[in-house]
This record gives structure tokens, C-alpha cells and sequence, in this order.
């Protein structure tokens, strides 16, 4: 009997040990998951912010926005990054594990219709786009094209811009089943560049090449209208996305457990000041309204 | 020889996602395939106690306990198909194969709603529970292991065939209703009764849940049977999760000499998560009492262990203890070690 009690206690010691000691580690480090669209972003960021502040290592992983907000759920991660508003099913779920969600807008994107260089054309409708992915549109001449078979390229369905697209631009209904479902925006561009008849939607800040400043080669960004009688505008413009005249602009969150506090709150107020966001814009995605700033600065204080 | 038996099992399981997969082209981006597998090296530490002395013998053993091959498609954004095979040991001590999920999900049919229909998991499981324990590759929950720790049946199936609603009305209120044959998923409806579930899940204010139960069922012109249950959940720490589950079951086919009898029990457990994703520590203690109106038939059961995930979420090993104590002094204390590996992908 002394031989069982005296495992049961080491095992107790043991698992208490470890929690301590690994607890103590997790609190050094800032852990962000989630959004494709924002990894990369959020990279650079995190670069210029440890820059300044070596005593604050921050690690940054992908996956998607529904990764990244199942993260924040689980306790797995301090910062999500997403790049749609939370589901009714995740803000329920959160409520049940006692996480309140806190949400900042760190940028905006516009989020682009990308297609093989090679493909003459220019704009296209909401709505065009919309039956295009739906897979009622199938051949590019049916859009002003020649005889070819449309080739889709879109995220897969943990990805926040598939669901804002799925949401702004399918009318809340399915994907074509022939779509090709990526694992982020880099290998949507990789199948559009090698794809003759492709078509994807990438964030902004994937479309321009950082070396040349220019759009990268083998693709053509659209310009996309809100209907057939309406201007059509690129989502590089940023009066366009600024006013909403592009029609497919989205802001970029970040959420934390609660007001964050130390090195996170930190954190967050560097990416949403000014030296944070020059990076946003050098990046090629957009700077935050004053409303959104504002926002911020509430739940930051 | 068991191993080759399950190598077959699972050669036959993948050989019959493909040949799903091969029926449905077009929709390959819309399917998912899971399958996951957990096993133990068992260790009686002592063996001298009820059930470790019967297996002085053979102390230590490897023991294939669960697998499941699991196959969803998707066939619009609010409806799916789910198939799981599962594989444990029966009463012959082979591993075999059955069907435990066959069901078609159709969500907001209702607003807000869930309905399943086929062969899917009762309320009486308590899907609510399995996720807050979240160690079923250790152990099942109380209700679910009340068989295979006192060796009487509780009518607690983990599947049936029937139907299921269950939904939100806000984020402090959800339900869930169940119509079912009541007759366990490896075994047909034989009786014209059919079991009824109800759910009520309150979350009144963030991270504490109070779940109440209750089911019926008619299983003869003069006997019946009733489950209540109540869980509670609490998550309010980071990485804390605490739960806690009673319940009773009043059959009336449940006599001694003509005196009726329940079957009861609750269980309490935590786990805590010291590193995210990696290191995650487990407890648990169960009382059941097999027969309410019998004395020294109680038996408790503490189960602690570690969780350790070294490379990937794929891939965790789980050592555990059990420990048994009886209230009956004809029966000694057993303890058990268990080195659990589990497999997802």
C-alpha cells in the first residue's frame, strides 16, 4: 500500500513540477496563430517590434483565421489573427470555455481577383465572379474571354477570405465542387501563374512583388464593380478601398482573451500606432481608418 | 497474429474511403477521412488485488483498445454524411470491425439548429462531457465505463439509430432532443418502445456550464427505465478545465426479491494544459454504486496521468494509472499502469 501511495505522490509531484515550469516558459513567449492572409504581415511586424524589444520573442504560425480563432478558444495561442468577424457557432463556444473574445483591426485589405497574365481581361462584375466560383460560369468566353474553361483557385474552408468571399461574393452559397481548395495565398498565385485558364483571390499584400514594387509576374490583378452600370476599381487603389467604392475591401483583425495586458498589449499598440502601420502600408495592404483607431483604443485601454 | 487482424482492418477501411472516393470524383475537395487509433502497454503494478490477482500470470500486455476510420462528405455547406467504422474488443475477445456513425446532418433546417438522422451518437454519451474530459483514449466517461468498471449495464449506449435536434437559442441556452431505438448500435430494435433523450446546457455567465438529462423508455406493457444526469463544467483559468457528472438510473427491471434498485454514480476530473499543445496533465475520480440498496458494493476508481505530445498533434503518449478501491473488504485494491500511445491522421 505505501509503494501505490508513494507512486500516486510522485505522480502528482511530477504533473505539478512540470506545470509550474512549463507555465513559467509559456509566459515569455507571444504565440499568434491563425489568418494566411495576415502571416505574413504580422511576421514583419513582430521582426520590427522584437527589433526594439529583444526581451519579447514572439512566435507566429498559419493555418487559417478558423485555426487561429479554435487557438484563442483552445488557450493555444495569444493573439489570433482572422480575417473575418467570428462565427455565431465560435463566439457560443468561447462563451462556454470563458474566453471573451477582444478584437482589433490591425489593416485593411482588398482583397484581389487574380488570373493568369495570359487572360484578356480586365474587370469583371460582383456577379460574374460570384457565378464563376458558384461554377455557373465555366468558360471565359461567357465573360468576355476566348473559348477556354475556367480553372478555380480559392482557399481552403478554414481560411477566413474563403468564407468573406463565400459570404460577399457567392451570396452565402456553395463553392463550385471543381475548385481547387489551397492551403494559402502564395499557392493560390503559384496555380494562377501556372494555370493558363486560372482565376484566385488573394489579400493585397500578396499581389505586388516586394523587390520590384510592381504586380507579380504571370498574373493580372481585375478590376472588380459592384455591378454591371457601376465603375469598376483595383484594389490597389486606395482611395477606392478607403471610401468602399472597391467593393471587396475587408479589415484585418486580431483578437486576445480578455484586454490584453504586458507585452501583448504592447504588442498590439505598435501594430496598431504609426511605426506599425508604415509596415502595413509598405506591405501593400492599407492603413486603418479613424473609426477603427478609435475602436482600438478603447479595448486597449 | 491480432496485429495482422488489425493491419487487414485497417487495410479494408482504406480500401473503402478510395473506392468512395473513386464513386464521387467531383467532390473530392468536399470529403474528409479520419482515423484514429489508440493502444496501451498495461502494467499491473500490484497483483494482489481483485482484478490483477486473476491476471498474476500475465502482468503486462499490449492491448489494442480503439480504432476508428471516419469519412465525411459534404454535399452542401449545411449538409453532410458522416461513416465511422470502429473497431474495439468483444466479448470473444476478437477485434472487430463495426458500424458506429451512419447518419446525414442537416444544419438550419431550423434556425440555429443541428438534426441528425441515422445511427449517431446519443445525448446519453454526452458529447458535451467527452469533450471537457477529452481523454477517451484513457478512459470513457463515467456513464460510458460504468459496464467495464462494475460489470452491470446501465442501458447508456454511446450510439443508436434515430433521430437528433439540437440547438441555440442564445449563447447562455442550448438544447438538444434525441427519439431513439434504445437498443445500443450493434444490436436491433427487438420491442416497439423507443427511447426518448432530452438535453438542457446552461451557460449563465462565461466559462461555467450546468448540463441536465434525462431520458425515458417504455421496455415492457409494465416496466420502464429513467436516466437523470447532471454535469458541470468550469473553465475559468487559463488551461484549467474542471468537470463533474452524476447520475441515476431507476429501471424497474432492476430487482432483488422483489425490491427495486438504482444504479448510480459521479465522477469529478481536471486537466490542465502546462504547455499549449504539448504537455497537458489529467485526473479523475469515479464512484459508482452498482446497486443502491446493497452495501460494500461501491467501488472508487482515481485516474492520473500525463499527456505528452513530442512531435506532432498526430501523435501523443499518455501514461496513466488506475487505481481501484472496493467498499467490499473481501476485495483488494488493484492498481494499473497504463502507457497509452494515440494516433490521429
Amino acid at each position: 500500500m505505501n509503494f501505490r501511495r508513494l507512486f500516486l505522490i510522485c505522480l502528482i509531484c511530477f504533473g505539478i513540477i512540470f506545470a509550474v515550469n512549463f507555465t513559467l516558459a509559456r509566459q515569455k513567449m507571444i504565440q499568434i496563430k491563425g489568418s494566411d492572409t495576415l502571416v505574413n504581415l504580422v511576421q514583419i511586424l513582430a521582426e520590427a517590434y522584437m527589433e526594439k524589444h529583444p526581451e519579447t520573442p514572439i512566435a507566429i504560425l498559419g493555418g487559417g483565421s478558423g485555426t487561429g480563432i479554435a487557438a484563442l478558444i483552445n488557450d493555444t495561442c495569444d493573439i489570433a489573427n482572422h480575417s473575418r468577424p467570428l462565427k455565431d457557432k465560435e463566439i457560443n463556444l468561447a462563451w462556454e470555455k470563458g474566453v471573451e473574445p477582444i478584437r482589433f483591426i490591425i489593416a485593411v485589405d482588398g482583397l484581389s481577383v487574380i488570373v493568369n497574365e495570359s487572360i484578356p481581361i480586365e474587370k469583371m462584375t460582383m456577379d460574374q465572379i460570384g457565378a464563376i466560383y458558384r461554377g455557373e460560369i465555366k468558360n471565359w468566353k461567357e465573360v468576355g474571354g476566348s473559348n477556354k474553361p475556367i480553372s478555380l483557385y480559392g482557399r481552403q474552408s478554414n481560411s477566413g477570405t474563403y468564407v468573406f468571399f463565400q459570404e460577399h461574393i457567392l451570396g452565402k452559397q456553395n463553392y463550385s465542387p471543381h475548385m481547387k481548395r489551397m492551403n494559402g495565398n502564395a499557392q493560390i498565385i503559384e496555380g494562377v501563374i501556372q494555370d493558363k485558364y486560372g482565376i484566385g483571390y488573394v489579400g493585397v499584400g500578396y499581389v505586388i512583388d516586394s523587390r520590384s514594387g510592381k504586380v507579380r509576374k504571370g498574373i493580372k490583378v481585375l478590376k472588380v464593380s459592384k455591378n454591371a452600370n457601376s465603375p469598376a476599381y483595383s484594389p490597389s487603389d486606395k482611395a477606392a478601398v478607403d471610401s468602399g467604392y472597391y467593393p471587396i475591401a475587408r479589415p484585418l483583425f486580431q483578437s486576445t482573451n480578455g484586454k490584453p495586458k504586458g507585452a501583448i498589449w504592447d504588442f498590439i499598440k505598435f501594430e496598431t500606432g504609426p511605426d506599425g502601420q508604415k509596415i502595413v502600408e509598405r506591405e501593400g495592404f492599407f492603413t486603418i481608418g479613424s473609426a477603427h483607431k478609435a475602436q482600438n483604443e478603447k479595448n486597449l485601454k | 497474429m491480432k496485429e495482422s487482424r488489425m493491419s487487414k482492418i485497417i487495410g479494408l477501411n482504406l480500401i473503402f474511403g478510395l473506392v468512395l472516393l473513386g464513386l464521387t470524383p467531383g467532390l473530392s475537395a468536399l470529403q474528409s477521412w479520419k482515423m484514429t487509433i489508440y493502444y496501451d502497454y498495461t502494467y499491473d503494478i500490484n497483483d494482489d488485488g481483485y482484478l490483477t490477482e486473476a491476471e498474476v500470470d500475465s502482468n503486462n500486455r499490449f492491448f489494442f483498445r480503439r480504432a476508428y476510420f471516419q469519412y465525411e462528405n459534404k454535399i452542401a455547406e449545411n449538409i453532410k454524411f458522416r461513416f465511422r467504422y470502429d473497431a474495439d474488443r468483444k466479448a470473444d475477445d476478437k477485434f472487430r470491425p463495426f458500424v458506429k456513425h451512419l447518419f446525414l446532418e442537416w444544419k438550419d433546417l431550423i434556425p440555429k439548429s443541428k438534426i441528425k438522422v441515422g445511427m449517431t451518437e446519443t445525448l446519453t454519451w454526452s458529447p458535451i462531457g467527452e469533450k471537457k474530459w477529452g481523454y477517451r483514449s484513457v478512459a470513457k466517461t463515467l456513464m460510458d465505463n460504468y459496464k467495464g468498471v462494475t460489470g452491470k449495464k446501465i442501458d447508456a449506449t454511446s450510439a443508436d439509430l434515430g433521430v437528433s435536434l439540437s440547438g441555440v437559442v442564445s449563447k447562455e441556452i442550448r438544447y438538444a432532443f434525441m427519439v431513439s431505438n434504445g437498443s445500443h448500435y450493434s444490436h436491433p430494435e427487438k420491442d416497439k418502445y423507443k427511447k426518448f433523450m432530452g438535453q438542457l446546457h446552461l451557460v449563465p455567465i462565461a466559462g461555467l456550464s450546468l448540463v441536465g438529462y434525462a431520458d425515458y423508455e417504455k421496455q415492457s406493457e409494465d416496466e420502464s427505465a429513467l436516466t437523470y444526469k447532471a454535469d458541470i463544467f468550469l473553465e475559468m483559468v487559463e488551461g484549467l478545465i474542471f468537470g463533474g457528472e452524476w447520475f441515476v438510473y431507476d429501471s424497474d427491471v432492476n430487482k432483488v426479491n422483489d425490491r427495486q434498485f438504482n444504479r448510480s454514480g459521479f465522477s469529478f476530473y481536471g486537466r490542465y494544459a502546462a504547455i499549449p499543445d504539448k504537455l497537458n496533465v489529467f485526473a479523475r475520480y469515479d464512484r459508482y454504486e452498482p446497486n443502491t440498496e446493497a452495501k460494500d458494493d461501491e467501488i472508487n476508481l482515481i485516474i492520473a496521468g500525463v499527456d505528452f505530445t513530442p512531435v506532432h498533434s498526430s501523435f501523443k503518449i499518455q501514461p496513466n494509472i488506475w487505481y481501484y478501491s472496493y467498499a467490499s473488504p473481501e476485495k483488494k485494491d488493484d492498481i494499473v499502469f497504463n502507457l497509452t500511445f494515440y494516433y490521429t491522421f
